[in-house]
């Protein structure tokens, strides 16, 4: 019996997962005291998992790489995981790297190193699928590091800009 | 007949083309770049042939060198890059290829959207207030004075347009500035030419196109009008035909009107003509599009009229060899333009590996797409993914189709905006066709689920995701043996 704390967004549900039983895919999970039976195809491959069967309920979901958030019926969810023996938490981004949101070319960089930002002030402009996309600060700080160039082509997640 | 079309163009209007061209029995050649060589058209033509250079879809040259290689007898541009090029049109006609589209001289006439302006004004008809800016850097003052004459709100636009791309809309004296730098250099980025005008802005409003075809004999005829007041970023997100906020008799009363500005630039093959109407109801004429839109579709589903096939005749020199009585317009239809976008994420484009892909079936129900599983959605161009076509017999049965394919689209891998569709399509207001340009500045996207049992059953499959996930991460493999082998080598290439 594995026991698990979920946040869906600002609620927390006390969650029991069992030994897959029986049936393959087929799990007994307990939420908040209640029984619930959850049926994933594909349980050898989890990064596929794209859809489940709660009870007599499908659903079709898209589960984020991080297991940070989880998308359902057109709507993003913010989920946490704590796991109640190991009591370990998955981590939060939290540090001031800014990465790159998508894949592109830097076109301007708007801010110089040691220079003073405000939370949502432009830091620079990222140029993808010919849209000029702004690159904002996600909080007030000290620009301590610029690792990039103008002209330069950034991979997904790159760091970009540092703020302290 | 032309033995051999070749598609200047890319994407989900390459592939639309394609399919036209093999129901006429006309052979295609497809063009492709190194980032777009997985791309459905280049699988789904007679031929296809690599570009190199940086123009990539847009390099005159290469295409036409193409066109002669292969010995086509007509080019089709589709829309953007090569569409509306007057010197290519032109540059087709002395070598002997036929350009699928209007004569050098209309596009030219079209081109400079102040100059069709003026045209049209002259004849009588409302235009914007409209104020050209001459080309290089611009005093400050000389700006300040033409903007004043125009008057505020009004949106910075580029001469050679289109796509809503390069337009920046001022609502106060102190914007300006930085507003014509910005729309400078994407209207250079885009269209390579940054001549730009400012246009007073008509809100709220709705917009309105006519779907024209002409041919070379004379005869011209309409396909009913279509709305796309629902705009995102000066972007159409959907389109719908007839127009919800339309009466009758100013539907009847628009067409003619279209008629009637086409035949002042003496216009040939397909175009769109468009209008802005005013709270009042007022027409304003705004442009000619001189090309196939990403929205003809919906123009096809209520006239029964193959779009492309009629281009691609009328560019053969054949009559429309039908008159406006044959032409019967039914039912309701609506597109949604689905984007590789991230609705969570400030609407920032999201390339990537197609790894599921679902499409919408079932009855009046049509998608134009390039994707599939397995094909890489490129960085470098369009976000434009597919377009997801409905019609039904009245606006509430196609509203509710839409919601029922948008529910079966299904795309893993890139982020789209269907999401952000489904929740248009249930909004109370957009429901009721009563909206208009402003409706996406009011409307706020939902990120809350207030499902209960919803929250409860995605608590547990959460759990279970975890848990499987965990499991597989504690990996059978010595410890020793996985040192200097990166995990995220293992998922599959984002």
């Amino acid at each position: 019996m594995n026991k698990l704390s979920v946040t869906i967004d600002d609620k927390t549900f006390e969650v029991e997962v069992s030994a897959q039983q029986g049936t393959a895919g087929e799990f007994s999970v307990y939420v908040d005291g209640e029984p619930l039976m959850v049926y994933v195809p594909d349980a050898d491959t989890p990064e596929a998992v794209d859809w489940m069967i709660v009870d007599n309920r499908p659903y079709e979901m898209v589960f984020a790489t991080d297991m940070r958030s989880v998308q359902l019926e057109g709507l993003r969810h913010n989920i946490q995981v704590r796991d109640r023996e190991t009591r370990g938490v998955r981590p939060i981004s939290g540090d001031g790297r800014i990465k790159a949101p998508i894949p592109g070319l830097i076109a301007r960089i708007n801010v110089e190193p040691e220079q003073k930002v405000e939370a949502g002030q432009t830091v620079l402009v990222l140029e993808a699928m010919k849209m000029e996309n702004e690159i904002r600060a996600a909080k007030a700080g000290v620009v301590r590091q610029i690792h990039v160039k103008p002209g330069q082509t950034v991979v997904l997640h790159e760091a970009l800009v540092e703020i302290e | 007949m032309f033995k051999k079309i070749l598609i200047a163009n890319r994407g989900e209007i390459a592939v639309r083309i394609i399919r036209t061209c093999r129901e006429m029995g006309i052979a295609t050649v497809a063009l492709y770049t190194v980032a777009d060589r997985d791309s459905l058209h280049v699988r789904l033509a007679d031929e296809a042939m690599q570009l190199h250079s940086a123009e990539r879809y847009g390099a005159a040259d290469e295409v036409l060198a193409v066109a002669r290689q292969l010995g086509v007898d007509a080019i089709h541009p589709g829309y953007g890059f090569l569409a509306e090029e007057a010197d290519f049109a032109e540059r087709c006609a002395q070598a002997g290829i036929t350009f699928v589209g209007p004569s050098p001289a209309v596009i030219r006439s079209l081109r400079n959207k102040v100059e069709a302006m003026d045209v049209v004004k002259r004849a009588g008809y409302r235009v914007p207030l409209y104020a050209e800016l001459p080309e290089g850097e611009l005093d400050e003052a000389y700006l300040a004075q033409r903007a004043e004459e125009v008057g505020y709100p009004l949106v910075v636009k580029s001469a050679r347009g289109g796509r809503g791309r390069g337009a920046r809309v001022v609502i106060t004296p102190e914007r300006l500035a930085e507003a014509v730098a910005t729309a400078r250099r994407e209207a250079e980025m885009i269209y390579g030419d940054d001549h730009l005008y400012l246009e007073r802005v008509i809100a709220p409003s709705h917009y309105v196109v006519v779907q024209i075809l002409a041919d070379a004999h004379g005869n011209m005829v309409h396909l009913g009008e279509r709305e796309g007041s629902l705009l995102r970023h000066n972007q159409k997100l959907i389109e719908e035909s007839p127009a919800p906020s339309l009466q009758d008799e100013q539907r009847q009363a628009l067409w003619r009107m279209a008629l009637d500005i086409a035949h002042l630039f003496h216009y040939q093959n397909t175009g769109a003509v468009e209008f802005l109407v005013d709270s009042a109801g007022n027409f304003h004429f705004t442009e000619v599009k001189a090309r196939i839109q990403i929205e003809h579709a919906v123009s096809e589903m209520v006239s029964d009229v193959d779009i492309v096939r009629e281009q691609i005749r009328i560019a053969a020199g054949e009559a429309l060899g039908r008159s406006q009585a044959d032409i019967h317009l039914s039912g309701w239809a609506m597109q949604c333009r689905v984007n590789a976008e991230d609705a969570w994420n400030d609407y920032l484009p999201s390339p990537g590996l197609i790894s599921r892909f679902r499409l919408p079936q079932g009855p009046d129900v049509r998608v134009d797409t390039y994707g599939y599983v397995g094909c890489e959605i490129p960085l470098r161009f369009d976000p434009l993914l597919a377009n997801l076509i409905v019609k039904a017999d009245t606006r509430d049965a196609c509203v509710q189709r839409m919601r029922r394919a948008l529910q079966e689209f299904r795309v893993v891998g890139v982020q789209t905006n269907l999401p952000l569709h489904m929740q248009i399509l249930h909004d109370e207001k957009f429901a009721a066709g009563d909206y208009d340009t402003r409706f996406m500045t009011n409307f706020r996207f939902e990120t809350k689920c207030r499902d209960e049992e919803v929250r409860q059953d995605l608590a547990a499959m959460v759990a279970v995701a975890y848990t499987l996930r965990r499991r597989i991460g504690k990996s059978q493999t010595p410890e020793r043996i996985q040192t200097g082998w990166h995990r995220s080598a293992r998922r599959l290439p984002v």
